[in-house]
């Protein structure tokens, strides 16, 4: 939207005009792109003969990073509208969890087992948005009591259910049914059987498949990734709603008084934020046909880093979905990537911190330059 | 001068409770279209309880608001906005880190018809704020300039831009100028001026005598919840103005010994 | 603004420079890719990395160990996936969730990996996802000859100490234990989590809650070191019947001292070590031995100690 401005507005000999390259500077999605520009530039120099850019190397640092992308989406609105949710991580346990047992414990049909987790995922986050809003308590608080709550429930039901802490064969109970495919099915089988058979890609070499591509499609869980994407960055730029975003989380105050429904766009953050966990528990739970009480561990910090990395400011009211997503994307590069590069796998910690650090020191720098502040 | 015409806003005998303490003890004020009402007082005297109640943030424990010659009752503070009544507070006017047209349309974003969904309709929103800044008096560099950038008075004008453009019939300031610098006050003071010659009620409040002075039609003074009568321009000095906010004596005395520069 | 690229750039090759390093570090020859479920903080997987290193030295091949941080299984598929697409000539990993790995192992069988299953899963689970073979100790069977042993002892009641709970193989093996004594596991099974002080805590607070308690399990150094030292502090150390899966440093000297009465050594060395040999000759030569191996159960108790002493968290 920045048009150059017109010489009648220079008039004021005290504003200076600015460089393109500082223009380009103050952008949300900057971290974002040079990130992901030097960690695909320093994987191909160095781990381009490692099967990293082969189709199942493609596949697998697509599907990683797919996975930080759908919680960073929401993770980033939330951030942007000022709250944070550390109930992440114990939510994609927790629905998974709820998936499974609905499905397979109690022998309802999957789809309906995945309707009602989305809903009392949904109603979760309501409650976490509900009571930030109500008690003014940090959501840092508040959410933190849920990942206890909901990793301590996700280990209680099957637990003393079913005795065990894995619940499986979902996979049985999900076939042939309607909804199941939406996030664990692939896409696009044919087109990679075709490049299986032209030699574009590898093929199974022996066993059952033999023949067919390794990568016999694109997973939708990248689908959902990419869908969640292009619809956060529309709602987030394109819509009032978005614009309501961007104030609750730069001054809730400030929008209340020009009529913002400030605890309304909280509270649909939240839920925005359990509903993506969801997709990803969902997409987990059909691929792999079990739920596991440690799903999602810690991945609550990871969709934060990510978002974080994508230039949003732990503050609220700054940020960009585009950027979470390569921000995700940079993540889950750089931790499949250093493997394929024969690195100590120990190290992308370090390397994770030195990113979140660079990141973070980028970040402060862009939002003094866009307020102004010394 | 309109003083002849109906008030638009009138407040009559209004009483505000919190619990046991009284905040405001009968308040009555009338406010007229085109004009510069000042609210004095000194701090605690009441000013920010009696705006509040103006603008539908409380609501009167007793006491009447009547709205173009019908009484009112706000539930919310939208319902005052909604009715042409809007109020810009001292610092909590704009988000410093969007920018300034994403905030000129805070809360009143204009929509856009994009197949089945509405869209923000940025162009319309830049052009307008772009216009409208113009008319105030501030280049910005672009509409998409954030409003951290610009300075205390100019962000006071553009939430003062941002009412007057959204068809507000009475503008509530609270202490636009306290936290201001001299060229910056009277930025602002020119914008009230300005305002006010669009046949807008202005509702100024402040500590400064000399800042209601410049553009005031009106004044009333609060005292300890109590107001002490209003004034029209040419009726009253600035010194009987401090006086009536300090409660009278004891600034005499004081006054003395600062050497009149109180 | 100059600074700031400086800065920049400077980031950039430092972050780069392990990784420059690591990929000149690379031996000729065969390579192998162990993948383990267990976290990071779980120490009783040094043993693992060890003997695996000892078998690449031995066997002059090249050999990696990768383990998902937080122990999350479904992190551990990716792994195994990537290990495949890397394009090893043999993967070495663990089972310990069927319905998640065996998707991503049996596509590395596929696409023309060998793979041999290690400590966890079972010998009729590595055979249905096309592995050579299995190599471990079968956890149930562990737990149940354990309970066996305990119940020829007088032990009827006893406290699982479970550090792991989230995998299942710690579970059958807190179940296998009950059903060797003949009762129900039921609220028997503590999840203790994997924090020494909490283990300890939780531990004291069982029994001091349940005193009629018989025996204790617990099931590695992770959860075994801190209940010794809960058992010191309430004074039942040596007095309540004491079990253990897994050796380590503190699990041996509490056998010295009688204090633990037996430990169920799976010899994880063998593990590793085995899988690199059989795959190395199998790859040169052609040979594979035709069976699975056990590598365990062995009970340690307090006579023959001297090898286990000297090389406890080591390689045994």
């Amino acid at each position: 939207m920045s048009e150059a401005p017109s010489p009648a507005l220079n008039g004021d000999e005290r504003i200076k005009t600015r460089s393109r390259f500082r223009e380009a500077l103050i952008r949300p999605e900057l971290g974002g792109i040079v990130g992901t520009a030097v960690v695909f530039t320093l994987f191909l120099l160095f781990a381009s003969d490692s099967g990293m850019f082969n189709s199942q190397g493609i596949m697998n640092w697509s599907q990683v990073s797919a996975q930080f992308m759908i919680i960073a989406v929401g993770a980033c609105l939330l951030m942007i509208a000022g709250e944070f949710d550390l109930s992440v991580g114990s939510m994609i346990g927790f629905a998974g969890m709820m998936i499974a047992i609905f499905s397979v414990t109690l022998g309802w049909p999957v789809w309906l087992a995945i309707i009602v987790t989305f809903a009392l995922a949904l109603a979760i986050g309501a409650l976490n948005g509900f009571i930030v809003v109500r008690t003014g308590l940090p959501s840092f608080i508040v959410t933190l009591a849920f990942l206890f709550i909901l990793r301590g429930f996700t280990i209680y039901f099957p637990q003393t259910i079913e005795r065990k802490t894995i619940i499986g064969g979902v996979k049985d109970a999900a076939e042939g049914d309607w909804l199941a495919p939406l996030f664990g099915g692939k896409i696009f089988t044919g087109l990679f059987q075709w490049m299986g058979d032209a030699g574009i890609i590898a093929v199974f070499e022996r066993g059952t498949r033999q023949g067919q591509p390794v990568v016999d499609g694109v997973p939708m869980l990248i689908i959902w990734a990419l869908v969640l994407v292009v619809l956060g960055h529309i709602l987030l730029t394109k819509t009032r709603f978005g614009n309501w975003i961007f104030a609750a989380g730069g001054d809730a105050q400030s929008a209340r008084y020009t009529g913002v429904p400030v605890n309304r766009v909280k509270i649909l953050m939240f839920m925005t934020t359990a509903f993506c966990a969801t997709v990803f528990a969902t997409c987990q739970v059909m691929e792999f046909g079990s739920a596991g009480a440690d799903r999602g561990l810690l991945k609550e910090f990871e969709a934060i880093i990510a978002v974080v990395i994508g230039g949003a400011l732990l503050t609220g009211g700054y940020g960009s979905v585009i950027g979470a997503a390569l921000g995700a994307l940079i993540f889950g590069v750089v931790q499949q990537g250093l493997f394929f590069a024969g690195v100590e796998s120990s190290l992308f910690r370090v390397f994770l911190g030195v990113i979140l650090l660079f990141a973070v020191i980028l970040n402060t720098y862009i939002r003094r330059m866009i307020t102004g502040e010394r | 001068m309109s003083s002849n015409h109906n008030p638009i806003i009138e407040m009559k005998g209004i009483e505000k409770h919190f619990g046991s303490v009284i905040a405001l003890a009968g308040v009555s004020l009338k406010v007229y279209p085109g004009e510069c009402h000042c609210l004095l007082g000194d701090n605690g005297a009441g000013k920010s309880t009696f705006i509040k109640t103006m603008s539908g943030v409380h609501k009167p424990t007793k006491g009447e608001i009547h709205f173009e010659g019908k009484p009112l009752n706000f539930e919310r503070p939208r319902d005052a906005i909604a009715a042409g009544i809007s109020t810009v507070y001292q610092d909590l006017a704009m988000i410093p880190l969007m920018s300034v047209s994403r905030n000129f349309f805070m809360g009143n974003e204009p929509l856009r018809k994009f197949g089945l969904i509405k869209l923000f309709d940025h162009e319309h929103a830049n052009r307008v704020t772009l216009e409208e800044m113009r008319k105030m008096g501030i280049n910005l560099r672009g509409p998409d300039q954030a409003v951290g950038t610009l300075s205390g008075g100019e962000r006071q004008t553009v939430a003062i831009a941002r009412a007057v453009h959204f068809g507000a019939k009475v503008l509530i300031l609270d202490e636009p100028t306290s936290a201001l610098g001299v060229r910056q006050t009277a930025n602002v003071l020119a914008t009230i001026d300005k305002v006010r010659k669009q046949g807008i009620a202005v509702v100024f409040i402040t500590h400064n005598v000399r800042h209601a002075m410049a553009v005031g039609d009106q004044f009333t003074v609060l005292n300890r919840g109590k107001t002490l009568g209003t004034a029209k321009r040419g009726d009253i000095t600035p010194e009987e103005l401090q006086d009536m906010m300090a409660g009278g004596q004891e600034l005499v005395a004081l006054e003395g010994s600062l050497g009149g520069t109180v | 603004m100059t600074s700031l690229m400086k800065k920049l750039m400077l980031a950039t090759a430092v972050v780069a420079a392990p990784m420059m390093v690591a990929t000149t570090a690379s031996a000729e020859g065969e390579k192998y890719i162990l993948v383990s479920h267990a976290p990071d903080s779980d120490s009783w997987w040094n043993t693992v990395k060890n003997g695996l290193a000892l078998a690449g030295d031995q066997m002059d091949v090249e050999i990696e160990y990768r383990n998902p941080p937080t122990g999350d299984l479904a992190d551990m598929a990716r792994i195994i996936e990537q290990a495949a697409a890397s394009g090893p000539d043999g993967i070495i990993t663990t089972l310990s969730d069927y319905e998640v790995l065996s998707g991503p192992i049996q596509a590395a069988v596929d696409s023309g990996v060998d793979v041999i299953i290690m400590n966890s899963g079972t010998p009729d689970q590595a055979r249905k996802v096309g592995a050579l073979m299995y190599v471990g100790q079968p956890e149930y069977d562990a737990g149940h000859a354990a309970g066996l042993r305990a119940k020829g002892d007088g032990v009827s009641s006893f406290l699982c100490v479970n550090h792991y709970i989230s995998s299942p193989s710690s579970t059958e093996r807190c179940q296998g234990f009950a059903d060797g004594l003949g009762i129900e596991l039921g609220n028997q099974m503590i999840d203790s989590g994997q924090d020494p002080s909490e283990i300890k805590n939780k531990v004291m607070a069982y029994l001091s809650a349940n005193p009629e308690t018989d025996a204790v399990l617990t099931l590695g150094p992770t959860s075994a070191d801190p209940t010794l030292l809960a058992l010191d502090e309430n004074g039942l150390a040596g007095d309540i019947y004491f079990g253990t899966f897994d050796l380590g440093e503190e699990i041996v000297k509490g056998i010295k001292a009688g204090v633990i009465n037996w430990g169920i050594d799976q010899q994880p060395f063998l593990q590793a070590y085995l899988p690199v040999v059989v795959m190395t000759n199998y790859h040169r030569f052609g040979v594979l031995p035709g069976n699975n191996i056990n590598s365990g159960p062995g009970f340690v108790t307090a006579d023959g100690l001297e090898k286990v002493d000297l090389f406890a968290g080591e390689y045994r």
